[in-house]
Formats: structure tokens, sequence, C-alpha cells
């Protein structure tokens, strides 16, 4: 049963550039994208119950370093950019998760709120690498010797990235690192006792939440093709948080649900013009009050089970 | 066999029913164009004020009077925010999904550059980009908005180094491909007239303080300091040289930058203060085409008042609706790029008689103003930007 259904979910993103129209092509591998970063996100915040209101600033650092490897080395195998790119987006995640140790809740959130200012300040003042404010004009990402250069190519270099992320993330919760992450969200006192190092696995979370955001954010760049420090503002960070709560916390699956919904969602409301965020928090916020554990939690009600 | 013969004619029917080769969005009664656009986040109320306080302005007024050769002009609007990434998706979204004839008026380096090689790949006419930056040059499908930096630069280093006579000067300007590129051309122009920019000082954009960068300039003594900026900091800048009690410059501002927000901000300090218009006053202008502006925002729009970026959008829903209709009955995108290009002398009545041909510019010229008692008093007439 799982298996039929994981088959068809599989042959169903294969064949859905065959199958619907060009546009939907582009808004899914967005979605993909934004599942990425929400998955990451969901690691840190779910399983660790550190909320960051920074990930714009991760995704930007990812998507900077790929567009700047591309562009001075164009031959670059788009699978070494992307993973240049998580490891320098790692790093980043590490140097942030040390002082970030000491906070919790309101202060963290500040943090990470800051982080992701810091992120647009620098790349506005670096102006010499980045070209600051003018924006950066990505390259088509090189796949021996294809150049990935229509909306289907790139679907299918992000869906082929999304699938090992998802099943990367889904596996981790079976690790001892996942079920240490486990058990700092459940208590950290508890985790403490049982052996459980907090700090090195808070910062650890940290930087594989990084490292997941930095991946989606080479692939945001070779789909949107272009990045100024514009694209990564604080409201964007608040996106992927609104996300995972309508996703669901802690959970996979509901971090892909939340992110396809809340993109798919930004994508229709657009037409709405000024009245866009006003409709797009109501809805959140309905969905916050109706649907409290999110999309997992309502799937798991709806099957019968208790959430 | 009957049957056969009936399903022959409907079949024959439909075909003679269905036009040679549909032009995207374009039938016999409609003409569908749109942009993406600032609706929420920094620049919103220009988003709002250049689509559906212009653009639609001016349509509703050709709509009302019957249309483009029968057909009706529909808008459609998509939020971007100013974030580049969702005025890709818009854009895509208006090509492919709602299958629009031309964007027009998107706003803002980032979101438009993000879409150029997009729309110039799809053959999508891009009309009248406002911002100012020149990366839009000698592309086939798009045609420039406002005034682009370098033609900005000639009309005010030949007013103030030739009929002014000033020796002087300097500038303060935004660190961008904005404020440079006005940079590279005061110095081009002034080394025509045998001149240097004696000191520039640089403002990071989203900075409001810029007290050193005004001291720093002082202290090279001046007899013109450009302001290459945006409303915010350059209004900074006059209040802090007013504080300092630096009188013995003449402050100028750029095209881009002369606009009622900046006199808003700046309050007595602009007093005296000097510029390049891109406009006439949408207030109080005479001319023609700006009274009439005036007359159908009144009728159409009573609650929205004369502004700059209404009165921008009006003049390019102006020019598509001049361009579709010399284009003809038989609407393409080929056939209204051949139109625009074709435009020669024509009359709007709000700027000088425009000719647009293989550079495809739109606007090229701008008149010298001086701040007195609050407003932009014209000093000149039209200057030259060729």
């Amino acid at each position: 049963m799982r298996r039929a259904a994981l088959a068809l979910g599989l042959v169903a993103l294969l064949a859905w550039p065959w199958a619907s129209p060009r546009y939907f092509v582009f808004l899914a591998s967005l979605s993909v994208v934004n599942a990425i970063v929400a998955i990451g996100l969901n690691l840190l915040s779910g399983y660790t119950n550190q909320l960051s209101f920074g990930h714009a600033g991760f995704l930007a650092v990812g998507a900077y370093t790929a567009a700047l490897l591309t562009t001075r080395w164009p031959d670059t195998p788009v699978v070494v950019t992307l993973a240049v790119a998580a490891l320098v987006t790692g790093l980043v995640g590490l140097g942030l998760g040390v002082p970030c140790l000491r906070l919790e809740g309101l202060y963290l959130a500040m943090a990470t709120l800051a982080f992701g200012f810091v992120v647009v300040e620098a790349i506005m003042n670096l102006d010499w690498l980045t070209r600051g404010n003018d924006g950066l004009r990505v390259p088509a990402a090189r796949l021996g010797p294809w150049a990935l250069q229509s909306d289907t190519a790139r679907y299918y270099l992000v869906v082929a990235v999304g699938v090992v992320m998802v099943w990367a993330a889904l596996n981790l919760a079976r690790t001892r690192t996942g079920r240490a992450l486990l058990a700092i969200r459940e208590s950290e006192i508890a985790a403490q006792a049982s052996g459980v190092h907090l700090a090195r696995y808070k910062t650890l979370a940290f930087a594989i939440s990084a490292v997941y955001t930095g991946v989606a954010g080479g692939l945001f760049a070779f789909v949107v093709g272009f990045l100024s420090p514009d694209a990564f503002d604080v409201f964007l960070s608040v996106d992927y948080v609104a996300m995972i709560i309508v996703g669901g916390l802690g959970s996979v699956p509901g971090s892909i649900a939340g992110a396809a919904l809340l993109t798919v969602l930004n994508d229709s409301l657009a037409g709405f013009q000024s009245y866009r965020p006003l409709i797009f928090g109501t809805l959140l916020i309905l969905s916050l009050l109706f649907m409290p554990g999110g999309v997992a939690r309502a799937f798991r009600f709806l099957k019968g089970e208790q959430g | 066999m009957r049957y056969q013969r009936a399903w022959l004619v409907a079949l024959g029917a439909l075909l003679a029913a269905a036009p040679a080769a549909a032009e995207p969005g374009v039938t016999d009664t409609e003409i569908l164009i749109g942009g993406s656009n600032s609706f929420s986040g920094p620049l919103a109320f220009t988003g709002e004020q250049i689509t559906k306080g212009g653009v639609e302005l001016y349509l509703r007024v050709v709509n009302d009077a019957g249309g483009i050769h029968g057909r009706k002009v529909r808008t459609l609007w998509y939020d971007d925010a100013y974030r580049p990434q969702d005025a890709v998706a818009n854009t895509k979204k208006l090509v492919e999904q709602d299958k629009v004839f031309a964007i027009i008026i998107p706003q803002g380096s980032p979101p438009v550059v993000a879409t150029l090689d997009y729309l110039e790949e799809q053959k999508v006419p891009l009309l009248f980009p406002y911002q100012s930056s020149p990366v839009t040059r000698g592309k086939r499908w798009i045609f420039q908005g406002m005034t682009v930096s370098d033609r900005s630069s000639k009309m005010m280093i030949d007013y103030l180094a030739g009929r002014r006579k000033f020796k002087k000067f300097a500038a303060l300007y935004q660190d961008d491909e904005y404020g440079k590129s006005f940079l590279t051309a005061f110095e081009k122009d002034l080394g025509r007239h045998g001149l240097k920019l004696g000191a520039a000082e640089s403002v990071k954009r989203g900075v409001t303080d810029v007290s050193a960068q005004v001291a720093k300039l002082q202290a090279t003594k001046p007899d013109v300091t450009f302001l290459v900026l945006v409303p915010g900091p350059a209004a900074q800048a006059l209040k802090e040289r007013q504080k300092i009690g630096w009188s013995d410059t003449l402050m100028v501002s750029t095209g881009p930058l002369t606009d009622e927000r900046y006199l808003a901000l700046a309050g007595e300090a602009a007093e005296g203060v000097e510029g390049l218009s891109l406009w006439p006053d949408p207030a109080t202008s005479d001319l023609p085409g700006v009274k009439l502006y005036r007359e159908h925002m009144q009728k159409y729009a009573p609650r929205n008042e004369p502004n700059r970026y209404s009165m921008a959008g009006y003049f390019a829903g102006m020019l598509f609706a001049e361009a579709a209709k010399r284009a003809g009955t038989n609407l393409t995108r080929e056939s209204l790029i051949a139109a625009l290009e074709g435009i020669k002398g024509w009359e709007s009545g709000i700027l000088p008689p425009l000719t647009i041909g293989p550079d495809h510019e739109t606007q090229k010229q701008g008149f010298w103003v001086r701040v007195e008692k609050g407003r932009f008093k014209p000093v000149t007439d039209w200057l030259k930007g060729e």
C-alpha cells in the first residue's frame, strides 16, 4: 500500500512537465525548492524547538555561493556547485548555531531575525563580489555536456535533489542524531539526563538546517535566474516559518505540504495586488485556529488516529 | 452519409471561424496587457499609481470611446512586492497562462532586469519599464520608459557648465547601478566641457544618515553638488546642509529624484534647490495634455490626486494606445514594435513631440526647475538630451 503510493507519487512527479501547462512546471520547481527549505527549518524548529526567522539569510548564502561559483567557473557540474553551496551555508549555520546556544524562544527568534538582516546588508556592501543592489544574473546550471536551460530541465534537477533531501530527512529520524534531536524537543533536561550532549546536538541541528537551506538556495538561484538582496527580505523568512506551521511542526510530509500550499497560495494571490498580504494573513490565522497541528495532524485526524 | 456531410460542414465552419494565426492576448473584441508591479512592499504607492492610477486611467478613456479598432483594452496586474523571484513568476504567468499581448510598465531595476532575458527570448514586448538604468538598451522587444541616466546627465551638464558657467562639481550618489551610471555619465560630459568631477561620496541604499558624506563634500567647496539619491536620504542631505550652514553650493537633483515626495520630506530645507524635471508639474501645469489628465482623473478617479507616478502611467497607456492604433486592425507583436519604432514628432500634450526610432527610448527630455515656496518652478524650456 505504502510502496504503491510512493511509486505513484514518483511517477506523478516525473510525468508532471508533460501533463501540466508550462507555467506550472516553474511553479512546481519553486514549490520543491521551498519544500527543501521547509524541511531544513523543520529539522531545527520542529525537532529541537529552536525557531528561526533568518532562513532567508541561509537561502541567500546558498544562492549567492552557487551563482558566483557558476559565474566564475561556468563548467562546474551542478552537483558540485550545490555541494559547495551546502558546505558554505552549513559552516555559516554552524557559526550562528554556537552563539545561539544560549538563547531560547523569543531571544533566539530575535537573533536569527538579525542574522537575516546582516546577510542582506552584507550582500549590499560586498558589491565588488555580489554586484550589490544591482543584482546578479545566474548562468544556466551545467550537468556534464548539458546546460539546464529549460523550465523542464531545471524541474528534473530540482526534483532529483528534492527526492534525495526528503529521503535523507526521513531517515535522519531513525539515526542516533535524529533520536537525540527529538529527545531535545520533548525535554531538554530529560535528554541531557539520558546522555544527549545538548550543546553539540543543538549546534548540529543548526548546521543541518543550514545545509538543507543552502542546497535549496543553489536551486533557487538556477530556477529564478536572477538574484538581488530584495529577494531575501524578512518576509521570506516569515513565509518559511508559516510553511512549517501550516504543514505541521516536526513532520517531513507536513513540510512538503505546507511549502507547496503556501507557494501556490502566494502565487495565486498575486492578482489581488495590494490586498495580497491581507488575504494571506487572514488565511494563515484561520489555518492556525482550525488546524493547529498543521496539515500533518489534520491528515492523521482524518485517518481516524488521535493527533 | 448524411451525418458525415453535416460533420464536414461543421468542421468547415469551425475552421473558417478560427483566425489564421491568433496573436496572444488579441481577439476581435479585446486586447489583454498586464504587468508585475509593486502593490505591497517598499514601492507600493508608486506601483499602484503607475498601473491603476495611470495606465488604467487612460485606457478607461480609450475604452469608453470605443476602444482601439473596436477592441477594448483589458489590464491584468500582479503584485511582486519588489521581489525579483515574484516578478519572474508573475511575468511567466502573464505570458504562459494569461497569454498577454504585452507587458507594460513594471517597476524597479531588480524586478525588471530579472525578466529581461526571458521576455526577449519569448518575443513579448516589454513596454516602458519604470527604471532609469541603461540595461534595457539594444533589445528588440523592449522600449525603455524613464529617461536613461546618460541623457539626463548630458542635459544637466550642458545647462550648468554651458549656460550657467559653473566650474566646480561634486556628487553625492547612491552606491548602485542608478548612482554609478550617473557618475560615469557626469564624468564624461564634464570632460567635454574641459572640467572634472571634483569629489564624489557614496551612500549605500537604505542608509539615512549622510552627515559624514555631506561634511566631506563641503570641505571640497564645490559650486554645484549633485544629489543622485532616492527621496529619503536626499531630503536628509538637504537638512544636514541646512544644519551645518553650508550655503555656498547649489544642490541639484537628478530626474528620478525630482518628485513631490522628495519635496515633502525635505520641507523648507528644499528651498532654492534646483534639478532636472522629467515631467511637467502634474497639479499646476497648463500644458493641454496635463490639463486633460487632470480632467480624466476628476472624472474616473476623483478620490486620487494628480502625481507624477500616475501621470507617467497615463503617458504609458497613451503611448501604447497610439502604437496599437497605428499597428492597424491586424495587431501583432511585430506590428506593435514596428508602429512604436515609426513614431515621429508625436504630440502627447504632456512631453515635447516624441520620436522613438531604433533607440527604443520613449522619454529623452527634461527641463530645469527651482524649488520656490515648496513647489517646482520651471526655469527653462525643454532641454536637449541628444
